[in-house]
């Protein structure tokens, strides 16, 4: 009993001296914005349009999109700048890096985004059913039960399609995703003329 | 008695009540699962690939086990603290557009009353009501930015940092371990053939590089 109340004395003093650090870092981090005194004002209009696009419109697909384009222009290179292996090593690892980007992005997009489509296509409010849709019976069978805005609601089939998306590619991962890097990696490393038995 | 549909009524009213308000939080949590999926699929595929030696299974698999880890661990520590620096940026004042940055100066509030300090929160005010739709919209664009340039830093520049040192020493490690299995059976070379011998022989003279472990 003991014990238990120490553990739990314990647990609470390092939650607080957690809270109290991370309050202090990040308020060290906003001091740093622009000085202590300062408040920041994006004024131009084109910006602020920009990050209410971005807020209400970068699904998970899209984010996965801009992840798997960052990768490619600064994974390879990290790669290369690897000097704790040999040549040989060091192209093979570029070749995979390459290859793992590539289709990890496109199957990693593709499904997101296919996903969350299909989820769009089943939360539909009555006024969006139209007489020549076909199953009309299930399109509002996504729809949630309590009030909602449209941003909500667009943020809600994201959320609802990138689950969906996690669970087929569970089986994509194995069917797609490896067998596409392990050939890609075939392919670039011939190209690149690296001499490699375990290809 | 369990209700199915109540479950699955009360699934997607979680989903909306958790993620529709806060479209970063759900990236970063479903951004995590990916990673570890894709992960556990590429060890799968290493270890049943049998074109694949055992040597380099040794260190292929730990290998990618450990950028599996340390992209999960890197995307949740470093994406989490960025995406949190973010919202605070917008949730204490800090940071604002010109509308926000208007109904913070009618209600009387500046620098010196509390903006742009960790305990201050937009969210608390009495007349928060007002601004709502103005500051979420803004605050949901810096929040899946701030996340967006979070993951690229964790994912795209920390995880293949680390993973190449932790890949580089397992290889040196493995190396130096199959170099003295292959000493010792040069040293007492009885029990094998006459083929068997020259291969070893010819493999302690040649000019060996650690190629022959790919990552």
């Amino acid at each position: 009993m003991a014990a238990l109340g120490l553990n739990k004395l314990l647990d609470l003093s390092f939650s607080r001296s957690y809270d109290k650090f991370d309050r202090k870092a990040t308020q060290i981090g906003l001091d740093l914005c622009g000085g202590r005194k300062k408040l920041l004002t994006i004024s131009s209009p084109k910006t602020n349009d920009a990050l209410s696009w971005i807020g209400k419109n970068l699904s998970s697909a899209e984010n996965r999109l801009i992840l798997g384009a960052s990768a490619l222009m600064t994974q390879p290179f990290i790669d290369a700048a690897n000097k704790d292996v040999d040549s040989e090593t060091r192209k093979i690892s570029i070749c995979r890096t390459i290859a793992k980007i590539l289709a990890g992005t496109f199957t990693g997009y593709s499904i997101r985004k296919l996903c969350i489509k299909s989820i769009d296509s089943f939360t539909k409010s009555p006024d969006e059913i139209l007489p020549n849709m076909k199953f009309k019976k299930f399109r509002s069978l996504l729809l949630p039960g309590l009030k909602y805005t449209a941003d909500e609601l667009s943020q809600y089939k994201n959320a609802l399609g990138t689950l969906l998306a996690l669970g087929v590619m569970i089986f994509t991962n194995f069917l797609i995703d490896a067998p596409l890097t392990k050939f890609l990696t075939n392919l670039f490393a011939n190209k690149g003329g690296v001499n490699d038995k375990s290809k | 008695m369990i209700n199915p549909n109540k479950l699955f009524l009360n699934f997607k009213n979680t989903i909306l009540t958790k993620y529709g308000p806060n479209p970063a939080k759900m990236l970063i949590y479903t951004g995590v699962l990916g990673w570890f999926l894709s992960s556990a699929a590429q060890v799968v595929a290493i270890a049943v690939n049998d074109k694949i030696p055992k040597e380099q299974k040794m260190f292929l698999i730990p290998q990618e086990i450990s950028d599996g880890a340390i992209n999960v661990l890197s995307f949740f520590l470093v994406t989490s603290a960025i995406k949190n620096f973010s919202s605070k940026l917008v949730s204490t004042g800090k940071l604002a557009n010109p509308k926000i940055r208007e109904f913070l100066s009618k209600t009387g509030l500046n620098v010196e009353k509390g903006l742009g300090q960790t305990k201050f929160n937009i969210e608390s005010m009495a007349n928060y009501d007002v601004i709502k739709d103005e500051y979420k919209s803004f605050k949901n664009g810096v929040d899946v930015i701030g996340m967006t340039l979070g993951s690229i830093l964790s994912c795209n520049i920390i995880t293949p940092v680390l993973r190449n040192k932790y890949a580089a020493d397992r290889q040196q490690k493995n190396l130096a371990q199959l170099n003295k299995l292959e000493q010792e059976r040069l040293k007492s070379p009885r029990g094998i053939s006459m083929d068997t011998y020259q291969k070893y022989a010819a493999m302690k003279f040649s000019n060996r590089s650690s190629s022959n472990l790919k990552i």
